[in-house]
């Protein structure tokens, strides 16, 4: 369950964030296609950034936690 | 854990980010809609039409944003599945 709370609170940031940065054209009530578009992006790439940003996380994690120890003793 | 337990703070926790979801809505759409300038105490007509709309579009972009999610999490599993039955079988 907190693994679906973090889920959810970074669903609710992806659309904020993607909201914010796409939707400009108040005029009308839908989206136009220029925004479809760039929510799409929006979306994808920050699930790509986020997969990258975890991978890098967790090969760096380990050393750091050495040297800490490390330097605990 | 109780099933009924589970049911129970599922529920709580759609509640809790339906609020904040409401929250980021509220300011985003007052960031675009509603000018600083604070001389007059009535919203113009623009202003809350403008509000209407935007409103309408952030719970359109929520509701792509998660379908795209699943999308994008299926598709991350199958290339996980893959890989995995690729270095299976090397």
């Amino acid at each position: 369950l907190p693994q679906l709370r973090d889920f959810l609170l970074v669903y609710n940031r992806m659309t904020e964030l993607c909201f914010r940065h796409c939707v400009c054209n108040l005029n009308y009530r839908l989206l136009t296609a220029r925004e479809e578009s760039c929510l799409h992006s929006c979306a994808a790439r920050l699930v790509h950034a986020n997969h990258r940003l975890m991978g890098a996380y967790v090969q760096l994690v380990p050393s750091l936690l050495q040297r800490r120890a490390a330097s605990r003793e | 854990m109780d099933p009924l337990r589970a049911q129970q703070l599922a529920a709580e926790l759609e509640v809790d980010m339906m609020a904040d979801m409401y929250n980021r809505m509220t300011q985003a759409c007052h960031r675009k809609c509603v000018p600083p300038y604070y001389k007059d105490a009535e919203l113009s007509k623009g202003e809350s039409v403008c509000l209407d709309r935007c409103v309408a579009k952030y719970l359109e972009v929520h509701e792509r944003m998660g379908k795209k999610l699943t999308e994008l999490s299926v598709q991350d599993e199958e290339l996980l599945k893959r890989m995995q039955q690729g270095t299976g079988t090397a």
